[in-house]
């Protein structure tokens, strides 16, 4: 009879455990679904990224594509190169492409955006390990505000 | 002159005791598996260490996770960021709070109870009879005691992060207004199954470790008296609460830093 | 002679002090031999050398064939299902009802059926008298019961060798009658061979056939209980008729009285 209730309430016990699992994967965590699987490598080269971070989000119109895979600095021209780790669902891109380094809401962190270019005949589309050339740099507040007080003084 | 001989001392017991320790829990484990006799065992330590150390972290998980809420969003508000509640409240318990709370509350209810529970056994010279009747009290005691411990703490540390998480819901969401859609969609939007969780579970596989293992160790050696097995009992809580602390910093350190 | 265990020229230290110094004893087979001595002299011990849970600086301790001392420790273990030992508490799981105690080394070493096992054991708790108490857990047992049951699980296995640690100490006199009953009966029925460690004097004396008194880190006379009754020796005549003071003295050794007492009061 003891030997039952114990088996029962172990039961019980591995259950709950099972049930806060289930509740943790399903309504807390996401599963990174746009870097599991296949992923392909882009590289983008910036003058400045800011507050961009190694696992920052890259978004095409909102939607997370992918992630940065790493931030390194160009050994010759002394600029940062990020790497892009793109889902394989999301391929195609064309090389007119252009990635800039945005910032969600005034406080949010900082990401990828990648907005894709026009595609024409003699267009190619951007496959593993290319650069994106097309990049606009994170804006910097002091720069922002010294090119406001520069434009000000001109008048 | 002195305080070299006491530094000396103290290192070779340390030393002394990690090695002892390291002997007790590798002649534990292995060893012939026999899991028609270890199972009915095993079962029985996860109702005592496991089931029974239920309670207290569900509990004690809802109020974190409901202090967090309120702190979280009285410090957010002011920032108008109380949507970054969800985040603030999941993050924080998946990657400490459920771990290092569990563990410590594990150290303090089942811990404490396998250290006296052995020492007694050996006042009683249950250990000693056990030996001279040709079984293995590693094998027999201390074994089944260590997988229940290891196996019950991640779970238990599963079940306080879950529990915390509604708690902040309940405050949050229920109480304090933050929209309800946008608590959960910006908590998935930032916590990540991998990066997030499985560092939490690895800590607390971590902790379970270290936490039973001492109270295991501290139980064995105990002095068979009264006052030994009382200073065994708080050692076990002090020595594993901060074994869980340091290590938590150092785990901390290397997972996220 | 044909002698069970025979311990040789023992030498022990537990820390730094010495327990004993050079003890050497035969315990002859089939005999209930009793080892005697003042408290604190280490009796305890010896049993546990004889079992193998310490281990002697330098000497030899044999079972049998078994030199107890040089055996790994699979060896010992084997070696240890052919004895077994009483101890002073009993030693009984708690955790267990005094049936599920005794059936304990059955279930551990053996792979007999469920109804063999209850057969032996209540065969075992009937020689002790308690087969009406099979239920019952530990706790709920009196002192003597607890060291009767414990008793039943030490003959479970039907050992060769069993070994008392002071099985008559706190006992009423009626459950001492009945301990010292079934230690000679046990023995004489099962074809035993018993080592007892007692200091209770009467009583060991009624049942041992050979005994050994044990003191100063040493064995001081070993011999049948007339023989021993008859000896010399100040210190064995001390033990043997229970004299207060003599080789074994009253006082703990101190510094003079007079020079303590008007020595300015420090403890």
């Amino acid at each position: 009879m003891e030997a039952r209730k114990i088996e029962l309430m172990v039961g019980i016990f591995i259950s709950v455990a099972i049930a806060a699992l289930v509740f943790l994967a399903m309504q807390v965590a996401n599963q990174s679904s746009s870097t599991r699987g296949e992923t392909y490598t882009l590289y983008a080269k910036f003058d400045n990224i800011g507050g961009l971070k190694v696992r920052s989000p890259v978004k095409v119109g909102g939607v997370v594509v992918g992630r940065v895979a790493s931030i390194t600095l160009d050994k010759e021209f002394f600029e940062p190169v990020v790497e892009l780790r793109i889902s394989k669902e999301y391929s195609g891109f064309p090389e007119t492409s252009t990635a800039s380094i945005l910032t969600s809401g005034l406080l949010g962190e900082q990401y990828v955006g990648l907005e894709p270019g026009f595609m024409d005949d003699d267009i190619f589309v951007l496959e593993n390990g290319d650069t994106i050339y097309h990049t606009n740099s994170a804006m910097v507040l002091e720069n922002l505000i010294g090119q406001f007080l520069f434009s000000q003084g001109n008048d | 002159m002195k305080f070299f001989i006491d530094i000396g001392r103290n290192t070779l017991n340390t030393v002394r005791g990690v090695g002892g320790a390291s002997i007790m829990l590798f002649q534990a484990l292995v060893g012939k598996p026999q899991p028609r006799k270890m199972f009915p065992l095993l079962l029985r330590q996860l109702y005592v260490v496991g089931v029974q150390s239920m309670l207290i972290i569900l509990i004690s998980g809802l109020f974190i996770g409901m202090v967090l809420g309120l702190q979280g969003y009285t410090i957010l508000v002011d920032f108008g960021a109380e949507q970054a509640l969800g985040p603030m409240v999941a993050l924080s318990l998946l990657r400490e709070l459920g771990p290092v709370v569990t563990a410590l509350l594990f150290a303090g209810r089942a811990g404490s109870a396998l250290t006296a529970e052995i020492g007694l056994m050996r006042a009683t010279e249950q250990l000693s009879s056990l030996e001279m009747m040709a079984v293995d009290p590693l094998r027999r005691v201390v074994a089944p005691r260590f997988w229940a411990g290891l196996i019950s703490m991640p779970l238990l540390a599963f079940m306080f992060s879950a529990i915390g998480i509604y708690g902040g819901f309940i405050v949050g969401v229920q109480w304090l207004g933050v929209d309800d859609g946008a608590f959960w969609s910006v908590m998935q939007a930032s916590v990540e199954w991998r990066h997030d969780v499985m560092n939490g579970f690895i800590k607390s596989v971590v902790f379970a470790i270290v936490v039973t293992w001492i109270a295991l160790y501290k139980g064995y050696t105990a002095e068979p008296t009264s006052p030994g097995i009382s200073a065994a009992t708080t050692q076990t809580v002090v020595y594993s609460s901060l074994a869980v602390l340091g290590l938590d910093f150092v785990l901390t350190a290397l997972m996220f830093g | 002679m044909d002698n069970l265990v025979t311990v040789e020229d023992v030498y022990f230290k537990r820390g730094d002090t010495s327990i004993y110094e050079g003890v050497s004893l035969q315990v002859p087979r089939g005999k209930v031999t009793a080892i005697m001595g003042p408290s604190g002299c280490g009796k305890t011990t010896l049993l546990r050398l004889i079992g193998g849970q310490l281990k002697p600086q330098s000497g030899s301790i044999k079972f049998a064939d078994y030199e107890i001392n040089k055996l790994g420790r699979n060896q010992l273990f084997n070696v240890r299902k052919r004895m077994s030992m009483l101890f002073q508490s009993g030693a009984l799981f708690s955790d267990m009802t005094v049936f599920d105690n005794i059936a304990f080394p059955l279930r551990e070493h053996t792979d007999l059926p469920a109804n063999i096992i209850a057969t032996v054991v209540k065969m075992k708790l009937q020689a002790v008298g308690l087969r009406g108490a099979g239920n019952l857990f530990p706790s709920e047992l009196s002192g003597g019961m607890a060291r009767r049951a414990a008793l039943a699980r030490s003959i479970a296995l039907d050992p060769e060798l069993i070994m008392y640690d002071e099985p008559f100490a706190g006992q009423d006199p009626i459950s001492m009658g009945v301990l010292v009953k079934l230690i000679r009966s046990l023995n004489s029925t099962l074809g035993l061979t018993s080592i007892v460690v007692s200091h209770d004097i009467h009583e060991v004396m009624s049942i041992a056939d050979h005994v050994c008194i044990m003191a100063n880190k040493t064995i001081v006379a070993q011999g049948s209980p007339e023989q021993l009754k008859q000896e010399g020796n100040p210190l064995v005549h001390q033990f043997m008729y229970g004299e207060p003071d003599g080789p074994v003295p009253f006082h703990y050794a101190a510094n003079g009285y007079n020079a303590d007492l008007l020595g300015g009061g420090k403890p």
